[in-house]
Formats: C-alpha cells, sequence, structure tokens
C-alpha cells in the first residue's frame, strides 16, 4: 500500500486533531477509493483495451473492415483529455462561486468515474458538467437545474441529468470525500497552539503557498494514491518545509526513536514530485489533437440516434420486456397453486397481488 | 454491457424483493432477503427521474450519509444498487420503531426500559456529533428497533455536516413537535444542540406515553414550548429576542417538570432539565449527557432483548404503514405519520434549501474562507 506506517500515524494524528479518526478510517474513501501507482496504471490500460475491443466489434458489425483505419486512443491519451476537463471545474466553480468543497467533491468523482469507465463512451466534457452539479447537492450547496445550466453557454438540462444516474452508479453511491483543503486546515490550527513555532515563523502567505499546492495536487493523481492529510503535510511541505517538518515531529508517537519527519520523508518527496511535475493544465495543443481523433474513435453505441444506439436500445427492451412476462407468468402460477380454488380467485384480489409485483428489475 | 452496469447487476441478484411493507413519501418499502444467506433485509426504493433537479437531496443525504456510518445504533445500509432509475437501499431489517411501542398501550414500561433506549438513542447520536454530523430529524418513528432489542436511529434525509462553524443552515429542519426553539425562532447558525433537544423531547415522551410538546403549528408550537417550560427570559437565553423571527408569544411561568413527571427520580428529572435548556450553548451535549448520574444510578439499563416490544409485529397490516391510517390504540387524535409530511414538504426541490442563485452567491461570497 502507498501509505506508509508512519505517515499513517500522522493521519490519524490529523484526523484525531481534527477530531474524525473514527469516519475517516471507516470511509468509503480509504476503502474504496485508494491505489498504488501501479493498480491505477492497470486499471486504466484494461479499461482502455476492453473499450477498443469492443468499440472495434461494433464498427465492424456495422461494416466490416471498418475499424481498420480507425486510431483509438491510448490510456495516456484519455488521461490526457480528463485532466483538460479537471482544469476546467475550478474555472467553473469560480463563476459560480461555488465553496471550495464543492470544486474538490466534483474533481474527486471525475477522476474516480475515469477509473470504472472510458473517455471513448462517456466524452468528459458531459461528464464533468454533471460531477459538478451532483457535488453541489452532496456538499449541501445545491442550486436549481435551471440555473446552473443557463449560466453554462450551450448545455441544456439532459447534458447533465442523462449521466446523473450512471456518474452515481459508478461512483458506487460512495458520495462523501475526504479533501486535503480541509487536512491542511487542521495542520494550520495545530500550529498556532505549538509553543515552539512563533507567530512570525508562521505569516499567512505560507499558507496561501501551501493551499495553492493542495489546488495543484487536484490535477494530478494524488488523492487516489495518498490520504489527505498526507497531500496537505507534502503541501505545506513545499511552502515551508521548517513548518511541516515541526508539525510532523510534535506528533511523533511518544517513545519514537527517530523524528517522524523522517519517517515520512519518502512518501512527501513522492507526493511534493508529483504536485511540481504534475500540477498543471495539460497542453492545450495536445489535447485538441487528442479530442479530434476521439470524434472519429467514439463508441457508436453511446451516440444518441446512430444505428448502433438504436439497435442496442432495442435489444435493451426486449430482453425487459422478456424479463417483465416471466416475472408476471410466476406470480400468477404461484397464485394459482398457492389457492385449491385457484380459478375461483376473484379478480379484484389478482389485481392487488400483481400490482405489488416490482416491475422494474 | 459496460462494467458498471455488469457490477449493479451483479449487486441487484445478490438481493431478493419478497412483499411490499411501507411506503414513504420518496420511497417504497420492500421485506426482502440476500439470495445467498436467507437474511432478512429490507429495501427502499427510491423513485429518480422523477424530480426536475435530478437526484433528490433526501436520497442523496440518506445514501451519502449511511454509507459511511457504521455503529450499532445506527442503522445499517448493506448494499446499494439501481434498477432502470430506481436507487435500491439495502437495509438491515427492523421489526419496529419507538413510535409502534410507545402508542401500543398493551405495553408496560420500566425507567430501566426507558433508561436504555435512551442510552442507545444517544450513543448513535455521539457518533453522528463525534463526525460532525447533525441528524436533523430525531423523532421516535425515526428510532426502529432490530429483532434483537437494539435502537437504531434511521432516516438520515435531512442530516447533514457541521464541520464549518459559522455556516449558514436552513432552520427548515425537524419535525415540529421535536424542534427546539431556536430554530422555530429562524435561527440559521445552530449547531448539535438542536439534536439535543429532539432528545428530550423523546425522553419526555417516553416517560408520558404521548407526544410531550405537541404544537399545532409552527406558531403554536412556541407556545406550547413555553406554557410547558416557561418563557424564557434574558437571562435564561441572552440574545433570543433578536433573533430574526422572534416573536413574543405571550407570558408563561415556569412549572417544575415533577408536576407533570410525578414518578420521575431526581437525576431523571435533572437529565430532562439539561436536555430541554434554553440557551442551546448551555444545553448539554451528547458525550456529557452519556456521562451523567442518570446512567450510573439504579435501576441499570434493561438488556435490549428484555425490552418491552410489540407482540403483533409480525403482521403489520399494511394500512398501518401509509401513514395516512390512525394506529389502532393510539393516544387522543395523535396520527401516526401526520409531521412527516411535513418534513418531507420542506425537502422538495422546491423547499427552502434550494434558495435561487443569485441569493447563493452572496452567501457564499460572505462564507468564503470561513
Ligand atoms: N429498515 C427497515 N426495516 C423494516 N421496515 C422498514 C425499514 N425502513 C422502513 N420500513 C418501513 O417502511 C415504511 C416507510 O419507510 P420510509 O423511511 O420510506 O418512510 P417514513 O419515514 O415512514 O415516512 P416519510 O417518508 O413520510 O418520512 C416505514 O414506516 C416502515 O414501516
Ligand atoms: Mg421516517
Amino acid at each position: 500500500m502507498a501509505a506508509d506506517s508512519a505517515a499513517n500515524v500522522v493521519d490519524a494524528q490529523v484526523n484525531s486533531s481534527i477530531g474524525k479518526i473514527s469516519l475517516y478510517e471507516g470511509s468509503t474513501q480509504y476503502k474504496s477509493w485508494r491505489y498504488s501507482p501501479e493498480q491505477l496504471e492497470r486499471i486504466r490500460i484494461s479499461l482502455n483495451v476492453a473499450a477498443v475491443a469492443a468499440i472495434r466489434n461494433t464498427f465492424e458489425a456495422d461494416e466490416p473492415g471498418s475499424s481498420s483505419n480507425v486510431l483509438f486512443l491510448g490510456a495516456g491519451e484519455e488521461q490526457l483529455l480528463v485532466k483538460l476537463y479537471i482544469t476546467k471545474i475550478p474555472q467553473l466553480c469560480g463563476h459560480f462561486r461555488f465553496p471550495e468543497e464543492v470544486e474538490a467533491t466534483a474533481i474527486s468523482y471525475l477522476k474516480r468515474f475515469y477509473l470504472k469507465n472510458t473517455v471513448m463512451d462517456w466524452h468528459p466534457k458531459n461528464v464533468m458538467l454533471t460531477t459538478l452539479f451532483l457535488a453541489t447537492k452532496t456538499t449541501n450547496n445545491p442550486i436549481s437545474l435551471e440555473s446552473y445550466t443557463s449560466n453554462i453557454p450551450k448545455t441544456s438540462s439532459s447534458d447533465v441529468l442523462d449521466l446523473e444516474f450512471l456518474v452515481s452508479q459508478s461512483l458506487n453511491f460512495e458520495l462523501a470525500v475526504w479533501h486535503a483543503h480541509r487536512a491542511l486546515w487542521g495542520i494550520w490550527l495545530d500550529l498556532q497552539s505549538l509553543p515552539d513555532v512563533t507567530e512570525d515563523l508562521r505569516p499567512q502567505d505560507i499558507y496561501d503557498i501551501a493551499i495553492k499546492h493542495v489546488r495543484a495536487s487536484r490535477f494530478t493523481d494524488a488523492e487516489l494514491i495518498y490520504t489527505p492529510s498526507q497531500i496537505a503535510l507534502a503541501s505545506l511541505a513545499l511552502a515551508s518545509p521548517l513548518l511541516a517538518q515541526r508539525w510532523a515531529d510534535s506528533k511523533a508517537p511518544p517513545g519514537s526513536i527517530q523524528p517522524l519527519s523522517e519517517t515520512m520523508e519518502p512518501t512527501l518527496g513522492a507526493i511534493k514530485y508529483i504536485i511540481t511535475q504534475m500540477g498543471h493544465p495539460p497542453d492545450v495543443e495536445a489535447v485538441r489533437e487528442v479530442d479530434r481523433r476521439l470524434k472519429l474513435c467514439k463508441n457508436p453505441e453511446k451516440v444518441p440516434g446512430s444505428k448502433a444506439y438504436l439497435a442496442r436500445q432495442a435489444e435493451e427492451q426486449r430482453r425487459a420486456e422478456e424479463k417483465r412476462h416471466k416475472k408476471a407468468e410466476d406470480v400468477r402460477r404461484a397464485i394459482t397453486e398457492s389457492n385449491p380454488f385457484g380459478n375461483e380467485l376473484n379478480d379484484d384480489e389478482k389485481a392487488t397481488q400483481l400490482a405489488e409485483l416490482d416491475d422494474d428489475d | 454491457m459496460d462494467a458498471v452496469e455488469k457490477a449493479n447487476a451483479e449487486r441487484q441478484k445478490r438481493w431478493v424483493k419478497d412483499r411490499k411493507v411501507g411506503e414513504g413519501t420518496y420511497a417504497v418499502v420492500y421485506q426482502g432477503r440476500e439470495a445467498s444467506t436467507g437474511r432478512k433485509v429490507a429495501i427502499k426504493k427510491i423513485k429518480v427521474g422523477q424530480f426536475k433537479d435530478g437526484l433528490d437531496m433526501s436520497a442523496i443525504r440518506e445514501v451519502k450519509y449511511l454509507r459511511e456510518l457504521h455503529h450499532q445504533n445506527i442503522i445499517e445500509l448493506l448494499d446499494v444498487f439501481s434498477s432502470k432509475t430506481n436507487l435500491n437501499l439495502v437495509l438491515e431489517f427492523l421489526d419496529s420503531d419507538l413510535e409502534m411501542i410507545i402508542q401500543d398501550r398493551s405495553l408496560v414500561f420500566l425507567p430501566a426500559d426507558i433508561k436504555a433506549w435512551m442510552a442507545m438513542t444517544l450513543r448513535g447520536l455521539e457518533f453522528c456529533h463525534r463526525n460532525f454530523m447533525l441528524h436533523r430529524d430525531l423523532k421516535p418513528n425515526n428510532l426502529l428497533i432490530a429483532s434483537d432489542g437494539q435502537l437504531k436511529i434511521a432516516d438520515f434525509g435531512l442530516a447533514r455536516d457541521f464541520a464549518d462553524p459559522g455556516h449558514k443552515m436552513t432552520c427548515q429542519v425537524i419535525t415540529r413537535w421535536y424542534r427546539p426553539p431556536e430554530l422555530l425562532f429562524g435561527c440559521r447558525y445552530y449547531s448539535s444542540a438542536v439534536d439535543i433537544w429532539s432528545v428530550g423531547c423523546i425522553f419526555a415522551e417516553l416517560m408520558l406515553r404521548t407526544p410531550y410538546l405537541p404544537g399545532e403549528s409552527d406558531m403554536d408550537q412556541l407556545k406550547t414550548i413555553f406554557r410547558a417550560l416557561g418563557t424564557p427570559t434574558e437571562e435564561d437565553w441572552p440574545g433570543h429576542t433578536k433573533l430574526p423571527d422572534y416573536v413574543p408569544v405571550g407570558q408563561f411561568p415556569r412549572t417544575p417538570l415533577r408536576d407533570l413527571f410525578t414518578a420521575a427520580s431526581g437525576d431523571t428529572l435533572n437529565l430532562l432539565s439539561r436536555f430541554l435548556v434554553y440557551e442551546p450553548r448551555k444545553r448539554i451535549s451528547v458525550r456529557d449527557a452519556l456521562n451523567h448520574a442518570y446512567f450510573f444510578a439504579l435501576p441499570h439499563p434493561s438488556h435490549p432483548s428484555k425490552l418491552p416490544k410489540p407482540a403483533t409485529q409480525t403482521s403489520r397490516p399494511l394500512e398501518e404503514l401509509d401513514g395516512n391510517v390512525e394506529m389502532a390504540g393510539a393516544g387522543p387524535g395523535v396520527k401516526a405519520n401526520a409531521p412527516n409530511k411535513l418534513k418531507r414538504k420542506l425537502t422538495s426541490p422546491d423547499g427552502t434549501e434550494l434558495r435561487p442563485l443569485a441569493r447563493r452567491l452572496d452567501f457564499t461570497q460572505l462564507a468564503k474562507h470561513s
């Protein structure tokens, strides 16, 4: 696991210092949404490979030979496109003046979505709009869909709502997200009560620089690998190594020989590297090229109105119909069998029993 | 089939719906079981896709919080899956709720029973508050009882975080009879103390076997409270006359709790009075309540398995469950679910929590960097 044990100790300390240890360690984020860098890569490659194979099949079913000239996107290119849309979230949030919680949550949702889906099926533009709208609700900052879409050019309510269910499903309905900016605030409050950290050692601009690094970390995979407190501490270390060290050492468990700041160095170093090397928007020209190619290789089954889309819908309807029939038949049989005077069961009773059938699954 | 759909289909297959057991405003509840083990569960099917703003806030809150909270005295969410455009919450199956038990005139409560229910309620609530979560709808109907007697806090459709002190919140929460005076006066910066007031009302109701402060309207609620506990003075509750919706509702003298709760012990009355303190900041915290002498004095709380439970629980008729029918044996004129209707109205997509954008922008600007 990416989190080494010393870092975990710190993490527990940070969390208990803001009073949340028990919930964080039982949280869905802790359990379902942390990966090693290698795991992340594996997941993305296998999603990409599966999508390419499926789309190739669809192309071939439509017109044999038609997939041979298509240049599909690679996992890295998909990532690039997602990253571009991640960087659009802070812009939109600035426009709406949403609190930071909304922005950070929407970004986490977008990243998590693409650990279950590929951009060749679902273009990140609409997914981004949906995750942001969902985040306003899950962080308890709801606005009406009407005011949301009317403030974003060329966006209809269906662009947002059509994907809301798919997005929630992809998130596994795990909607609570723990953020590094909150952890940083917790550390900052702690610093104010450390005796050896005098006021002149902790001017406001250190916090301001640290929070900028936290924001930069949102453009990276850091939150999928490290805990919020680890990211917060690394961000502080970028702004002031001294403060980060003082704070970490103040959290060392009693009786430990090595200062905690030393044990944590490898983890913090890795996060600092990610933030400084990857924490910026992607090159727009490169992304534009990817987006251009995406138009040619996206999954036709997900393009409303296309032949493949209609075929898939018809198939789904047929299957649902079949299932409903079978279920109704089962109930009818059960009613008849359970009642020796089955044929005399009055129609009203029959109707109620059939009505109680849950016909949508 | 996409990976996401496939994963969902597999989850869905784990659970079987057997029969409908109830209906709330935004959900239908089925009894069901886990296919592999036969374990009895409740499946709450929430209709989505019928709201113009997409997934409804109550459903979102319920899923969000129950996904994270794991505690013996909080209802357990076992799984979530979707069918078409319905959201299905798989919950542990709970036979009854505290409201049914209170209203069942054939049951006799001992002080030790009341102490056990109070301890379980407070333990579940302590877990919420420790994790910076307000429940905002505590009432007997939302305290469900498992077959082994364990009490579980349920219905998180109004819950929210309160990690940000000084964050403005809606005062339109908590079913009226359990709503504290600061909310009735329109206070928008409140705290965990709001849940504590509700606990006080529930405590009183357990002793009285009828709702303690059953106001008929929001205005009448204040009057009902002051009639029971005396109109607060500036000294009791500094600054309350400056609250946004403050209105004088008349002068009522403070009558000793002892006059109504004739059989209660001194510790009991002391704890009750500390739940029902007017000044929110002086109201007892959930942690202090758990350490109150009441819980250390005799009698010890009853063991959950020994607690009274309704005899007829296995065959609750369906009409009882849909909210509009008077419960058999209910107190005079008390409709079991009437206050719920109010609550749901307030959380509708047009409800007060959903302010127009213009107002929101002002407010977020103020709240920035808070
Ligand atoms: N976990 C459960 N186990 C057993 N029965 C349950 C469970 N949850 C709910 N029920 C039953 O289903 C009914 C409806 O529950 P639901 O929570 O949807 O609505 P409610 O809280 O009763 O009403 P409202 O929506 O008006 O607040 C309940 O009254 C109860 O009888
Ligand atoms: Mg309820």
